[in-house]
Parts: structure tokens; sequence; C-alpha cells
């Protein structure tokens, strides 16, 4: 036994070096493990990066564009007034455990996703159900062939089939696994699911049938790594392929390395300061476009976002159809804010100007250092004279005191979570959408005017007449100036030069049926 | 004796009843809720009431606290409601990962620690004494966190995280890895998960050696001064035979003590350890239920860490019994 230990102790020490990767498995590191692999019971990103390679949905994005291309669905059209939508599947598509993909299984899919006391849905919560409340009914028409009516016409109708929550998912194994389909995934994607340690490692290996071809990778093993430090250092020493979610500070250093590349491409999302429009002194429109004059977003992209964003002058990020590129901005003139707020003064708003800018304490995608960012803002306020007291709170309660409309001044941002214009304006700046719980829409911005043309804009079919709707909403919140768009921020992603042909896709989906290794 | 054993025990009891219920209480007062935090960005309000009632969180605090006597007396520890699993279970997954890497720190920071502090006691005022204490010092000083990232740098070909090679988890059926592979006769596994043990163990180690070298200093030094130890020296005994013979035996009282609780504390070094070098454990469970509100996991890996602490506390007890039979008579 002692020669034993000898011998483990000393094969230790000789320091025989970490035992290779596997050549052909992807080993992609990560913040946070998954929560759940059902795609009707979760938002939560880390799930979505695996599932969105373990399913497939009837509609889905181009390799590299927002474009809406055919999956499942080989063809598909619509009624004329909008309502009915028939959808052609692909012949021949199996899932993982060998059940064909038919109308079937599409209406099983999407019906757990809108009946919520449909007898295979196991749990209430179905964090998307709202965005696909306007299905009425789906219809198997022939083993081939799928009909959804909707309860009014829907414009983002197709673009709300490409998310991930109407993957369509394999009945048999629903039926099999019951309440722990979530821990069993199957899909019809380009990878299947192998194993799950929770908090360890998740594994999915190529689907040698899928539809498209098998991956080249033989697989891929998603590592959770809390410490974006130690996910460096493993990749540094090639313990891991791809390091995702990473400070931008660290992306910069990392930049420089032999052997890392960085991917770069513009997002969509939106990082905005939000200004309460029911609290003095930001009720008044002249503080508030003064604040919108004070700030150097030029500035503020050099100092918090180290370069990489861009210019924010509407919530719609340039990269999604629909935004109003041509539309002025004010650009940064602080003798153009103080003329403001001396005007306000003379009209009796008390100077100097006081207010509260509410931040939260850990970054977000769109706000990689909340603190800088404040103390950007706070800085550049102070030179027009307008006194800002810094508040902070981590970040659920900071989100939930501005829903509430405690503050006065806040920083915020949205992540899309569909490519379409709906999904910024209408959610963000709506008055159907101030509410104490949940309510995104925290500048509290009530115009009758914009609320009509979102509201039109969301069942009119026409695409340029929607683009049209969308340019005039823009125009208008623009001159009422509810709040100050500040950036859009890029997404960027760090791999070992082993990696090619992953693409970082601009809705920030993790596709990973095109990535090559070469070790 | 055996009233002895029975109050230590109604005393061991009463200290878990006492931290679940402050655990229970303060989870409770946190704010937000674990509703919005398991709805999270999509959380439609009723959505959010209906769920807090249904669950019996929208009730006062006492009345909640109420139900709990019952739900653990049947064993229950409940389901996440973040994960939607079974929070036993995957206690029972947990726990094997904090035992491996809490024992393998027991294994070095013991050895480490009287070693140092025998060294630094025979040779007091020369530079092994100097250099212990140093180390002792800086052990005690650097946070686990930082610590766990100078190894990382230092040690470039050992792993950084988790408990073996990725590609190697599939051939193990239990969670005790380690144990698994010795007793299985798999060396290369052997090997493999004691190369990813080594250097969170390492951390985890360097608090507990470091306090135990210096009580051991400190008390190997008192009992040099004693009489019966001159007598030893009179005799001619060796120092082999002086150190572990006479003096060290003497002196372990304080040590076993200080020792015991170390092994205790380990348990709240494992929260950070497991954190920074990603090890599947009780720990990172615990602080990852916390970030999301989930009560029942968080109460259930409170649970479970307040009865191994009581429990390393009551066998130090016993230990001391065993060790100085001053203490037996006394009781």
């Amino acid at each position: 036994m002692r020669s034993l230990l000898c011998c483990l102790i000393l094969s230790m020490l000789v320091g025989c070096g970490a035992p290779p990767p596997p050549s052909n498995i992807l080993i992609y590191g990560r913040g946070d493990d998954a929560d759940r692999l059902d795609p009707i019971q979760t938002d939560i990103g880390e799930s979505v990066k695996v599932m969105c390679n373990i399913y497939d949905t009837l509609v889905t994005f181009d390799d590299e564009t927002l474009d809406l291309v055919p999956s499942l669905a080989e063809s598909w059209t619509t009624s004329d007034d909008g309502l009915e939508w028939t959808f052609k599947l692909r012949e021949g598509v199996t899932f993982h455990d060998g059940t064909p993909l038919d109308a079937d299984a599409v209406v099983f899919s999407l019906e757990r996703l809108t009946k919520p006391d449909h007898p295979y849905v196991f749990d209430p919560v179905i964090p998307y159900a709202q965005s696909f409340e306007a299905i009425e009914s789906v219809t198997a028409v022939d083993p081939l062939t799928v009909k959804i009516r909707l309860k009014r016409p829907t414009a983002a109708f197709l673009t709300t089939m490409s998310m991930f929550p109407s993957s369509i998912v394999s009945p048999t194994a629903v039926k099999k696994y019951e309440v722990e389909f979530w821990k069993h995934p199957v899909g019809t994607g380009p990878f299947k699911f192998d194993s799950w340690n929770v908090n360890q490692q998740l594994t999915l290996l190529s689907f040698d049938d899928h539809w498209r071809g098998r991956p080249e990778i033989d697989g891929v093993i998603f590592l959770p790594v809390g410490e974006s430090a130690v996910r460096v250092k493993q990749l540094l020493r090639g313990e891991i392929d791809i390091a995702d979610n990473l400070p931008p500070a660290e992306i910069d250093s990392l930049d420089e390395k032999p052997g890392v590349v960085v991917q770069e491409k513009e997002g969509m999302n939106v990082a905005y300061l939000t200004m309460n429009n029911d609290k003095a002194p930001l009720d008044d429109q002249r503080i508030r476009e003064a604040i919108w004059y004070a700030i150097d977003r030029d500035q503020l992209i050099e100092s918090a976002y180290s370069g990489h964003a861009t210019k924010a002058k509407t919530l719609v990020p340039p990269t999604l159809w629909g935004s109003h590129a041509e539309m002025e901005d004010r650009e940064y003139n602080p003798e153009k804010a103080k003329q403001l707020l001396a005007e306000a003064a003379a009209d009796g708003v008390p100077t100097p100007v006081k207010v509260q800018l509410f931040v939260m304490t850990d970054p977000r995608p769109y706000m990689q250092q909340p603190r800088q960012t404040a103390i950007f803002i706070k800085d550049s306020l102070a030179k027009v004279g307008i006194e800002t007291e810094i508040v902070t709170n981590e970040n659920s309660q900071h989100f939930r005191r501005m829903t509430r409309g405690e503050h006065q001044l806040g920083l915020a941002g949205w992540s899309a979570d569909m490519p379409d214009p709906d999904n910024f304006l209408y959610t963000l700046l709506d008055p159907d959408n101030i509410n104490d719980v949940g309510g995104n829409n925290m500048s509290r911005y009530r115009s009758q005017k914009v609320h009509d043309l979102l509201a039109a804009a969301k069942t009119e079919m026409d695409h340029d007449k929607r683009v049209e709707l969308y340019h005039q909403a823009q125009e208008q919140i623009f001159a009422d100036a509810p709040l100050l768009p500040l950036v859009h921020t890029s997404v960027r992603n760090v791999q070992n030069q082993a990696v090619t042909g992953y693409l970082l896709h601009p809705s920030s989906l993790t596709r990973l049926r095109l990535t090559k290794l070469k070790r | 004796m055996a009233r002895f054993l029975f109050v230590r025990i109604m005393q061991s009891v009463a200290t878990v009843a006492v931290a679940v219920v402050l655990i229970f209480i303060s989870i409770r007062l946190l704010p937000g809720n674990p509703a919005l935090a398991r709805f999270g960005q999509h959380a439609v309000p009723e959505r959010v009431t209906d769920a807090m009632s249904s669950q019996g969180w929208d009730r006062p605090i006492w009345v909640q606290l109420l139900d709990l006597p019952g739900e653990l007396l049947q064993g229950d520890l409940g389901v996440s409601f973040f994960h939607g699993d079974s929070v036993a279970e995957r206690l029972l997954e947990t726990i094997p990962a904090t035992l491996e890497l809490s024992l393998a720190a027991i294994v070095f920071a013991i050895p480490m620690g009287i070693g140092a502090g025998v060294a630094s006691a025979l040779w007091r005022g020369s530079w092994p004494d100097y250099v212990a204490m140093t180390l002792a010092l800086v052990g005690v000083s650097v946070p686990v966190f930082f610590l766990g990232i100078c190894l990382m740098t230092i040690f470039t070909n050992m792993p950084t995280s988790g408990r073996v090679a990725p590609t190697m988890i599939s051939q193990f059926h239990t969670d005790f890895f380690l144990f698994e592979a010795i007793f299985t006769g798999r060396f290369h596994l052997a090997v493999d998960a004691l190369r990813h043990l080594l250097l969170p163990a390492t951390a985890l180690a360097t608090i507990p050696a470091a306090v135990i070298s210096r009580i051991t200093r400190s008390s190997m030094l008192e009992v040099f001064s004693s009489d019966y130890l001159r007598t030893a020296k009179a005799k001619g005994a060796s120092l082999w035979r002086i150190v572990w013979r006479h003096a060290l035996p003497n002196a372990s009282v304080p040590i076993v003590n200080i020792a015991g609780f170390q092994v205790g504390m380990l348990l709240s070094g494992a929260v950070l350890t497991e954190t920074v070098f990603n090890w599947p454990g009780l720990g990172r469970y615990l602080v990852t239920a916390v970030r999301e509100q989930d009560y029942a996991v968080v109460q259930g890996a409170a649970l479970v860490i307040a009865v191994m602490f009581v429990t390393a506390n009551l066998i130090l007890d016993l230990t001391y019994l065993w060790l100085d039979p001053r203490i037996r008579t006394e009781t």
C-alpha cells in the first residue's frame, strides 16, 4: 500500500501535465450552469445556450444575419387577414430518440406553450407565455402540415416562432420523463443531450442524423466556471476552447495574447439613462433635454466601454430593421444644457438642480462597468450645474426600485428577446408597461400618440408600413426625450485559435453547429 | 459520562435548531422574493403574487416558521423552487464533493500545522521559527480567493477547476470520485482526481494549518519549560523521544481543541474555495441558492452544514475526554 501511495504521489509531483483535451470535443467555459432544459420553462440565458443546440424551431435565423429562414418548416403561407398561418414541415426529420417529426409533435409542443392546463405542462411558470398569447389554436392538417390560428393579426408572429420557447420537443420523451423532462431534453437539433452533472458539466454529443448534416465536432462540454479570472487562466492553458462573458478589460488584455482569437459583433441591445417623468425636476422636459446635452456619449464609450460600443440616439439598435438611423441627435453641448437649465430656473425650477442616480452593483451585458458609467454621468452633470447623488443597489433591488418609480435617474438597458422594434419600443416606453412589479417602462413615459403608433405597428402586416410607424414613434420619443439612450454594446467572444467556424450571431444565440476544431 | 453525553447531544440539537431558525428568518428578510428570482425579467405581477400565495410565502414569517418542524420531522427538505429538483437528492450529490475536499484539507493541514509548530518551538528564535511563523501569518491573513488565484498562477500545470477532467466524469458511478477510483483500482482516474484536489485542498488547508502551527508552537514552548522535560533531558533522552513521547502528548489538548474547531471552520472556508475552484460541493450549492433566493435549498444546505459543524464539535469534546483523564473525572 505504501509503495502504491508513493507511486501516486510521485506521478503527481513529476507533473505529467494536464491530459490533453479530446481532440474533437469542444470545451465551452461559461459563468454559470443551466437551470432547466425544457424550452417552455425557462428564460435563463445559460439554459438557452444549451437548448438552441438541442432543439430546432419551425423558422430560424440565417447563420450570420437576423433574416428569417426555414428550419423544421420548409415553407409557410399566411391568410389575407393575417389570422391563419400554415406551415409545411420538412420530411424525414427525426428526434434524437428516433421519434419522427410530424404535425402532431408540433401541435404538442406549441400547445404546451400556450395552454397552461395542458396535461404535459408540469410547472405553471412559462416565462414567455405572454409572447405567444396571440395564438388561438394549433391544428394538424395532415402529417406534414400545421395550421396556427391567431386571435388577431400579429406582425411579429413569424419572428416569435424563431424564439427558443417555441422549440419542437419530442412528445415521446415528454411522456416518458414527464416532470423530469427538463433533465432529459430530446429535440431534433444538431446536438443530442448526453449527461448533466449539475454545477460540474453538461455534455452534448453530435447528432448523426441531423437534417442539416452531422456537426463537424463530436460534441461539446459546457463547464460552469464562476470566476472570470479562472476562465481566463483556463483559456490560456488550453483547458477550455471558448470563454464567454468576460469583462471588457480581460478581453482587451487577451486580445494581444498569441493563440487567442477575439470575435466582435454589434449586439442587439441598448443601455440608457432612465429619467422618471413622474418626478420633479425630471417632469420638466427642459431638464431632461439638458441632461441629454450634458453627457458626451463618445467619451463615455471610450472611458466605460473601452471603445467597444456604438453611440445610441434611439432605443432600437442600428443592427435591427426599423431603427431610425437618419434621425437627428442632440449632440454634446454643455452650453446648451446650461441655457436650458437657466430657462427652467427662470420658470421656478429650484436651483441648483439636485438628482439621485440609481446604479446597479453588478455588470450587465449592456452596462459592463456600471460604477464607472455612473461616475462619468455625475461628473458630466456637475459641469453644467446639476448635483448628482449616486445610490447603489444590488441588481435585483435596483430594478425592483426603479419599476416602482423610486428613482429620479437610473442606469438601465435591454437585450432583445427577439429581433423586432416592438421588443424595444413597446416594452420600454409604452404606458401599458408601467406597473410596480416588472413593468419595464421605468421612465413612466405616457404618450398617447406613441401608444397609438406602437399599437398600430403591432398589427400592421405590411413591413414597409411598420417601418414607417416605428420611425414616427421614434421621432416622437426623441422630441419628448423621456430617457437618454446611451450606447449599443458590442458582443465579444474569446476563443482558442483551434476553434474555427463559430460565428457570433447578432441575436446572441450560441449556435455551435458549424464549429470546427483543429488541434 | 452518560449524562455528559446526553447533555452535549441535547446542546447540539438546540444549536442546530437555533441555526436553522435564524437562517429561515434571515433568508426571508432579504429584499426580493423567490418568485421574482425565478420568473426573472418576464415576471407578470399576478404570477408573482399567485406563486407567493400558493407556496404560502405571503404569510407572516412566524406563521411559516410553525410549518418548519413538521416538515423537518418528516425528513422532507422540499423541492428547489428555482430548479424544480429534490433538495435532499442534490444535497446527497454535493456532500461527497465537500467531504473529499475537507478531508484532503485536514490531511494537509494537521501534519503541516503541527510539524511547523513543533519545528518553530524547537528552533525558537532561529530561521526555521521565523520562516514558519511568517508563513503562518501570511496563511491567516490572505483571503482564500486570492490564495486560490495565486496557486493557479504558480502551478501552471495543475488543473484549475472541477473534480476530474471533463471527459473522465462519465466513468464514475458514485459521487465519491477519489475513493471510488482508488477502491476500484483505476489509478489513472485516481491520479486525475488527486491532481484536481491538490490546489483547492491546499488553499483550504492554509488557514487551519497556520492557526494550528501557532497554537502548537506556544503550547510546545510552555511544555518545554516544565520540570519533567528538564528531567527527561537530564536523563539523556533523544530529541525525538522528548518531542513525540513527552512534549507533544502533553501539549496536545489545546492543539486538538483548535484543530477540531478548524475542522468545523473548514466548511465555511469550503464555501469560498469551492467557488474559486469550481468545486461542485455543498458550499457552491448554497451560494448559488442564496443568489436565487431558493428558500428550500438554503434551509436544507444550512441544516446539513449546521449538523456537520455541531457533530465535529461533539467528536472534539469526546476526543478531549479520551485525551485528558482530568476532564473525564470532572464530568
